[in-house]
């Protein structure tokens, strides 16, 4: 219970950061997104056993909220999930490396899902443009907030799980 | 000669003695054997001095010490009361400049009626150029409402909810605006892209166009309302065979830094899709 509640109250906060505040701090036209990369950090804790389910009530609230056509961003939160879900297997005894690949290989994911739907949505969208404007100062400043992202995630797992335990 | 008596000689050897000695002493023949001596008693004296001042700061000085740092807990306190009344006053003067900024142009604009806005947030996809601001249906704003600066066009309404609205600014790639250029009175259409430059496309290659010339709506397709300044001919290009030139355009309203807008009220966009044909 007290998992849902932190996930929910984070998701809000890491929300309103991204939309106040690091979708304003660009690098070129790239921004980071917070949200992705607490998902991507939420679902690389072993304790946690919500992540889907957070994933998808976050994809759709922000499907809602954002601009993007065809519910892109909850697509895109799945597939980091699912990468995430993935890389865990694989990677489990270096959960940082493990991030920062999750990271990497999501943004790319979100970045080519977006650039794919607001192509079929009519959207004049240049690949080339797209990759050196957008994408690649994008996937920059998320692995830069990665580490930070992480951190609190796993500080607030590491809080929650043994409460969780205890009752 | 009993005023010679031994007594008497004494006392007179004794006057004469010191009357010498003051004779000496103001006639200055005495100074170097003074300095010889009063050095010593000087220095003696300085040292007793600094180790009584000394001793006086040790045991005067702790009451001090305390009531300086209750002073100086005070005049922290008041310097901090202070600096948040200054960072408070900037803010309000901020706020008040531009309110004073969008009141001039309502102002200058008499025609139209307006909703004052708060930018709040930004579209989170970074391939999409939308703000999100703190009006919504409760206020009076609705779909398709002309979104403005008091320097000139944002964008428009693109979804509203009963408290906020999201704005698709004009420098969206998705955006296109029909303007007219002042200077030549050339109707043209401008395009955002994906990194927010402004571009005019479809100019015929006979129409002259000068970088400043300056780029306001026209009102054709009934989504804006005509003669809002949107920006500046940055510059041309012509390419060869080719039928039309294209020109960059300088906006006038700085998109990364808009902190308050200007809903158009009573502007009544029209939706002319259906009277498209369909390819």
């Amino acid at each position: 219970m007290i998992s849902h509640l932190v996930c929910a109250l984070s998701l809000v906060v890491f929300y309103s950061l991204q939309t106040a505040v690091f979708s304003q701090a660009t690098l070129i036209s790239g921004t980071a997104d917070v949200v992705l990369l607490f998902l991507a950090a939420w679902s690389l804790q072993e304790q946690v056993k919500n992540s889907w389910l957070w994933t998808v009530i976050a994809g759709m609230l922000i499907s809602l909220a954002s601009a993007m056509p065809l519910f892109a961003p909850l697509i895109a939160y799945i597939g980091v999930v699912s990468i995430s879900k993935l890389i865990q297997k694989k990677v489990w005894r270096s959960p940082i490396l493990a991030m920062f690949i999750v990271t990497l290989l999501g943004t790319l994911f979100q970045q080519g899902l977006y650039i794919l739907v607001l192509q079929i949505s009519g959207a004049d969208i240049p690949l080339g443009i797209s990759l050196d404007h957008v994408t690649l100062p994008s996937l920059l400043l998320n692995l830069i907030f990665a580490l930070p992202v992480y951190a609190v995630v796993s500080e607030l797992v590491g809080r929650i799980y043994p409460l969780e335990v205890e009752t | 000669m009993k005023f010679l008596n031994s007594k008497n000689i004494q006392t007179i050897v004794i006057i004469v003695v010191v009357a010498g000695l003051l004779f000496l002493a103001l006639s200055g023949y005495l100074t170097p054997v003074f300095n010889l001596s009063l050095n010593p008693l000087i220095s003696f004296q300085r040292w007793l001095s600094v180790r009584y001042l000394s001793a006086s700061d040790f045991l005067t000085t702790p009451s001090d010490v305390v009531q300086l740092r209750e002073q100086n807990a005070v005049l922290e306190s008041q310097v901090t009361q202070l600096q948040t009344q200054l960072i408070e006053m900037e803010e309000r003067l901020g706020e008040a400049q531009v309110c004073f900024a969008l009141l001039d142009f309502g102002r200058t604009n008499p025609q139209y009626e307006y909703i004052a806005a708060t930018v709040i947030g930004r579209e989170i996809s970074p391939f999409l150029q939308y703000i999100i601001i703190d009006k919504g249906t409760e206020d009076g704003v609705r779909y398709g409402m002309p979104v403005v600066t008091q320097q000139g066009l944002v964008g428009r309404v693109d979804a509203v909810i009963a408290s906020a609205s999201r704005v698709k600014l004009i420098s969206d790639t998705t955006s296109v605006v029909n303007i007219q250029l002042q200077s030549a009175e050339i109707e043209a259409q401008l395009q955002g892209s994906l990194t927010g430059d402004l571009s005019l496309d479809m100019i015929p290659l006979d129409e002259i166009i000068e970088p400043g010339d300056v780029v306001l709506t026209s009102g054709l397709g009934g989504n804006y309302p005509p003669n809002i300044f949107v920006g500046q001919v940055l510059s041309t290009q012509q390419r060869e065979n080719a039928l039309f030139q294209t020109a960059s355009v300088q906006p006038i309203v700085n998109f990364e830094s808009i902190n308050a807008v200007l809903v158009i009220d009573n502007f009544e966009s029209i939706d002319i899709s259906p009277l498209i044909p369909e390819p």
